[in-house]
């Protein structure tokens, strides 16, 4: 398996969100905002990666039978060691994100990958996998965030950068450069079911991008053919 | 028939790997812990120097009742910090509430909030709305309660339960200090 293969499955083919489907409830619920949509996706990607790579060590001699709760307890361990870290370095993100960091425990990109991949090839493979799933997650969060920011509250790059002096704020606190003037965004998209209309819409792209690419290529191979 | 082994085995494994994720959180813990600490206490110390400066606050025995979650005094007697925990749209509210030793409010700040993004969240934002709607506090006293409710406080735009929310805390604290000062 190449890493061009690999990058591919992550960000487009094989994407976590938007084909897998995995990992939809922090990913509806945080992405309002840039700040907070590009600290979970890189949150997930590292916890993500950690945890590919020792369930890939170890795949060995983890017993069938407890492997899912092996499983649990690495993942658990990797989430608290970012949290922790997380409101010790970037308090303003811990705040951000609030319950949602704890939460990345039952996400189940993480156990997916762990059961689905990690726990069968190598360490390498692994740890390239869990970076492009990582990004492919983190990808489309920033979209969603981009989405539903500039439609609902009216701004770009909101806690990330600051509007007033153009000037990246890494503490949360940029108001992000306004594109539509207060009061005029629609609110209801900043609301959990505008996530769910955001992600509905995202995959609805998707698959019509998959299907036509997939028709061109039947296409290319019959014209081929004859 | 299964041998001994097979049914020891697993939960052996399961708990080595156990005691090694024990054992590097409790080396992370022993890292972050004074860190995530000194950032909470200054968090405290900065909601407090916003809604009533002062040199120092000292804390008084005051009985968490559910509303009031712990009142603070300030040097010179400049009056009282009182945090407030009130019921808001999406959860609870957290507050830190400044009352001078007039009994009238010198301030809010909203310390811990999951109110509903771009509506209720305004209040605990560092924005011009949100400083607008937090400065209507400043100078009130007795009961605080908003204009829907034949008080003075202009409620957020679609944001009137976590508005009211508010009016309530602080109305809660104002009351405290009545009976302290």
């Amino acid at each position: 398996m190449n890493a061009k293969k690999q990058l591919t499955e992550g960000l487009i083919t094989n994407n976590p969100v938007l084909v897998q489907q995995i990992g939809l409830c922090a990913t509806m619920a945080i992405s309002t905002t840039l700040f907070n949509g590009i600290g979970m996706g890189l949150s997930v990607l590292i916890i993500l990666t950690c945890c590919n790579v020792v369930v890939s060590a170890i795949r060995k001699i983890i017993p069938e039978q407890v492997r899912l709760a092996i499983f649990v307890v690495v993942i658990a361990g990797f989430v608290t060691i970012v949290d922790l870290l997380l409101q010790a370095f970037i308090p303003a993100l811990s705040s951000a994100l609030g319950v949602f960091i704890p939460l990345i425990v039952v996400n189940c990109i993480i156990i997916g990958r762990a059961e689905s991949f990690s726990s069968k090839e190598g360490v390498f493979l692994s740890f390239r996998d869990g970076v492009f799933q990582g990004l492919g997650y983190t990808c489309v969060l920033v979209l969603m965030c981009l989405f539903r920011e500039l439609l609902g509250s009216g701004t770009i790059g909101g806690g990330l950068l600051n509007g007033a002096s153009g000037l990246i704020t890494l503490d949360g606190t940029g108001a992000g450069f306004r594109i539509i003037p207060e009061g005029f965004g629609i609110g209801a998209l900043t609301l959990p079911f505008g996530g769910f209309l955001t992600l509905g819409l995202l995959m609805a792209v998707m698959q019509y991008a998959l299907r036509k690419s997939g028709e061109k290529k039947a296409r290319k191979e019959k014209e081929v053919k004859e | 028939m299964k041998k001994v082994i097979d049914f020891v085995k697993p939960a052996v494994i399961l708990l080595l790997v156990a005691a090694v994720v024990a054992l590097v959180l409790g080396l992370v813990d022993m890292v972050t812990r004074d860190r995530i600490e000194a950032i909470a206490e200054q968090t405290m110390n900065d909601a407090m120097q916003s809604v009533l400066p002062a040199e120092s606050y000292e804390q008084l025995d005051v009985e968490p009742d559910g509303e009031v979650d712990a009142a603070y005094e300030a040097a010179d007697d400049a009056g009282w910090v009182v945090q407030v925990t009130e019921v808001g749209s999406q959860g609870t509210v957290t507050m830190m509430v400044g009352v001078g030793s007039d009994l009238a409010c010198t301030g809010i700040s909203v310390t811990d909030s999951s109110e509903t993004a771009g509506l209720g969240a305004i209040a605990s934002q560092a924005s011009e709305a949100g400083d607008n709607f937090r400065s209507q506090f400043v100078g009130q006293s007795g009961t605080v309660a908003v204009t829907k409710d034949g008080g003075e406080i202009n409620a957020l735009t679609g944001a009137t339960i976590t508005s009211r929310a508010i009016a309530k805390g602080v109305t809660t604290a104002l009351a405290l200090c009545e009976t302290l000062g």
